[in-house]
């Protein structure tokens, strides 16, 4: 497998990844602004927050309206992370794969960037959102299911479940870390009821309600919650189970001392976590640890598999420009 | 569909003759076509636009600095050659690439050629792409050119000439293999009814022929196809290739020269070797060490590993110096001094300025000729006579006493029609033809090939980056 190539599969799972958890957040978010009381600041800016990208936005935007949010995160080609821009990096880096990629899945992926370029402007309105995000999530996680039943499952494959689980570990910590931003009204009282809806909304953007309900708890108690997104070994969405996919992966490898390596420190921070002793504050340097722990393994990995004969990385074209962006 | 009504325009038409009556290799075509009203032809062109765009065949055109995916333009109304022709057609190519690979290996070793008066060494002397750091060499099989694409033209008469070899990186062959499988989704019904010759066995001829190129023989050889990445236009053809021969894509930086001088690909468990380039990029950037020391698309050391032979590479560097329009006009005569044979198939008659009694009839017939430079592709940097404006023939006249040795001159062919679908119905649009030949161990033609369409009206630019589209191409076995 050319060094190329593997770095172009994680990039097209990276992105297309974090397109649908984009769809994910901003529709479970719809639902939840709904019904919360008057007064709550909790607001759409949260979700430029989350994703890190409040400066980017502050130069192209004069206000944290729900309008601008929605342009800036679906449709803003200016913002690398909106789901416009994702899945035309997904679909640009899918391009360099088509004699790796089954030729449907290549297909698909330019189908539903067809449908993203020609539809996602229309999903700034709130009323036809929804159906749009839902399709996008539907028509990405088909693409999964291409991948995983008519690709042999070999090392191009680990590469493109390594982009997935990688970036999903990192998407989830990002939204847990949600209610760092979130200001209830008078006193900070954690088991408020508008709280409690935030965090529903946290586990409905996963789809991780119904299964938090069924093997965790029926109450939506924040120290529950985060327990089960992060430590949870069986639901597929928390970081504790893309840890353990990554490490499933990556010992597929070769050479893979380092990234293994940087992988246990991870999960060992996981396993080593007492969310309920904790501090909102405390909570979220602590998250911000696992996210620089999985960018040391995200570099760990582009170390042994992407440059491993060009420590001079600079000289290295990508494919692709925007890759460098996380 | 009706072909009553067809305006035919004084061109010669594959498909219809002069009578408004199908001819004979077309006519189960036209039955079956008479079956369908002029809004179901628009409601099937409209499922191929679709499953072209969903499919992503497309091909890459600058503009504004920027590049736009375009998609294909297609054509759902075949080309159709009866197979009793086409056979005339196969072994004239077989004979000009026979000759043609036997002229390049003699140019770049004892050039008796030249010793023996048949081809004038100042020629030689002017030629773009003529490459000295291949002298003295003799790749596997004395083949230089192992793809080839020659453009043919049908006259008004009804004679096809030669119009052009493309000897370096000719691209289409996708395209042809594309179209056809379009066809097939499109009208099987067609297939069942018309003996129409296959196309598809061209990936398999093709890796044949780059595996019998490999140096080392034994094991399966490790080919890789060489592209200069995602920018170019035909990416989609070199992605599209690879993956049909099981080869690996690489660009430039994913290659290494070892010490060994043997050439390695970058891949996540080390340094893996590989014996064959079938490489889509031009001799001036393959290797910055031999050619352009500013090429970022090639690899340093190329040349020396495949002088070495621990290489092959496909086409030759240097192959191109027999992709010359100038060069062209002296295939007929390689063909009789290499084969002892006459051609088959004719050159279109050309003049050569560096010549000054032909100079002199080109400098006063410009209104009337089509005049080329001899290095250019793509059907940029060329003088439409009777199409140009008294300036650009002005500018033509100064460049062509500037350089004679760059330019040639051909009459304007008037190029053969075939009825193209548009939204009032089918009009004739001038068209070429380009087939693939390969050449190692074995040789081998593809049934029919490109048939590329100038889709404006009385165009005879078919070239997909001026604005061309393309058909299926049907080489029909008659039944009698």
């Amino acid at each position: 497998m050319l060094s190329r190539v593997a770095e172009n599969l994680y990039w097209m799972t990276r992105y297309m990844e974090r397109a649908e958890n984009t769809a994910r957040l901003i529709n479970a978010t719809s639902q939840v602004l709904l019904d919360l009381p008057r007064g709550a600041s909790f607001g759409w800016d949260v979700l430029i927050k989350v994703a890190g990208l409040d400066e980017l936005f502050r130069e192209h935007y004069a206000s944290y309206d729900e309008s601008s949010i929605m342009k800036f995160l679906i449709c803003d080609e200016r913002n690398p992370g909106s789901i416009l821009s994702c899945i035309h990096y997904a679909r640009e880096n899918s391009r360099t794969l088509r004699e790796i990629l089954p030729r449907t899945a290549w297909e698909r992926i330019n189908a539903l960037y067809l449908f993203v370029n020609g539809r996602a402007s229309h999903a700034v309105d709130r009323a036809r959102r929804y159906n749009i995000l839902e399709e996008i999530i539907e028509r990405r996680q088909a693409v999964i299911g291409l991948l995983a039943d008519c690709m042999s499952h070999d090392v191009a494959y680990q590469f493109i479940r390594i982009g997935r689980f990688l970036e999903r570990a990192d998407m989830t910590t990002r939204i847990v870390d949600i209610n760092a931003a979130v200001l209830v009204p008078r006193q900070q009282v954690p088991e408020d009821p508008a709280m409690a809806l935030l965090w529903m909304g946290v586990l409905k953007s996963l789809n991780a309600y119904q299964m938090y309900r069924r093997h965790a708890s029926v109450h939506v108690r924040s120290g529950d919650v985060v327990n089960y997104l992060l430590k949870d070994p069986e639901f597929p969405r928390t970081v504790r189970y893309c840890l353990d996919e990554l490490e499933a992966c990556v010992s597929e490898l070769p050479h893979n001392g380092p990234p293994l390596k940087l992988l246990r420190i991870a999960q060992r921070r996981i396993a080593g976590m007492h969310v309920d002793d904790l501090t909102p504050a405390q909570r979220h340097e602590y998250l911000d640890a696992v996210q620089a722990d999985l960018a040391r393994v995200h570099a760990a990995i582009a170390g042994e598999y992407f440059n491993y004969y060009e420590p001079d990385k600079d000289q290295r074209q990508s494919a692709v420009s925007g890759q460098a962006s996380l | 569909m009706n072909i009553k009504n067809y305006p035919l325009n004084g061109s010669y038409d594959e498909l219809i003759d002069a009578e408004h009556r199908p001819r004979p290799a077309a006519t189960k075509l036209f039955e079956f076509l008479s079956g369908f009203s002029p809004a179901e032809m628009n409601e099937r062109r409209a499922a191929v636009d679709a499953a072209i765009m969903t499919m992503g065949i497309t091909f890459t055109i600058y503009s504004d600095g920027s590049n736009i995916d375009r998609a294909w333009p297609f054509d759902i109304i075949p080309r159709v050659m009866a197979a009793q022709e086409w056979r005339r057609v196969d072994a004239g190519l077989r004979q000009r690439l026979k000759a043609l690979n036997l002229f390049i290996n003699d140019i770049y070793n004892e050039q008796k050629i030249v010793k023996d008066g048949v081809f004038p060494l100042e020629v030689l002397a002017g030629s773009k792409n003529f490459r000295a750091q291949c002298k003295g060499i003799t790749p596997r099989f004395g083949v230089w050119a192992h793809i080839c694409g020659t453009d043919l033209v049908r006259d008004q008469d009804g004679t096809i000439y030669v119009l052009e070899d493309n000897l370096r990186v000719p691209s289409g062959v996708s395209y042809m293999l594309e179209n056809r499988m379009l066809m097939k989704r499109l009208f099987p019904e067609l297939f069942e009814q018309c003996e129409i010759l296959p196309v598809d066995d061209y990936t398999t001829r093709l890796h044949e022929t780059l595996a019998a190129l490999s140096p080392d023989s034994g094991e399966r050889p490790v080919i890789a196809v060489l592209t200069p990445g995602i920018y170019n236009s035909a990416y989609f053809e070199h992605s599209y290739l690879a993956q049909q021969l099981g080869a690996v894509l690489v660009e430039g930086p994913d290659l290494v020269v070892g010490a060994d001088d043997s050439v390695y690909m970058k891949t996540i468990d080390g340094l893996r070797r590989i014996d064959v380039i079938y490489r889509r990029i031009d001799d001036d950037f393959l290797d910055p060490e031999a050619f352009r020391p500013d090429s970022a698309l090639g690899v340093r050391g190329l040349m020396r590993a495949w002088r070495r032979g621990k290489v092959a590479i496909a086409n030759a560097p240097g192959a191109g110096v027999a992709d010359d329009k100038v060069v062209y006009t002296f295939v007929p005569k390689m063909i009789k001094y290499y084969l002892g044979e006459e051609a088959i198939l004719p050159n279109v008659p050309s003049y050569l300025c560096m010549h000054d009694k032909e100079r002199d009839y080109v400098l006063a017939n410009l209104d009337k000729l089509v005049v080329k430079p001899a290095n250019e592709s793509g059907g940029y940097g060329m003088l439409i006579g009777p199409r140009a404006t008294q300036q650009e023939r002005d500018n033509f006249r100064k460049q062509i006493c500037a350089d004679p040795r760059n330019y040639m001159a051909q009459p304007t062919l008037n190029l053969s029609t075939a009825p193209t679908l548009f939204d009032s119905g089918l009009a004739p649009r001038h068209l070429d033809l380009r087939p693939f030949v390969l050449q190692s161990e074995k040789m081998y033609v593809t049934t029919g090939g490109l048939t590329r369409v100038a889709m404006r009206e009385g165009s005879l630019v078919v070239n997909s980056s001026q604005g061309g589209g393309s058909k299926d191409t049907w080489i029909v076995e008659e039944r009698r």
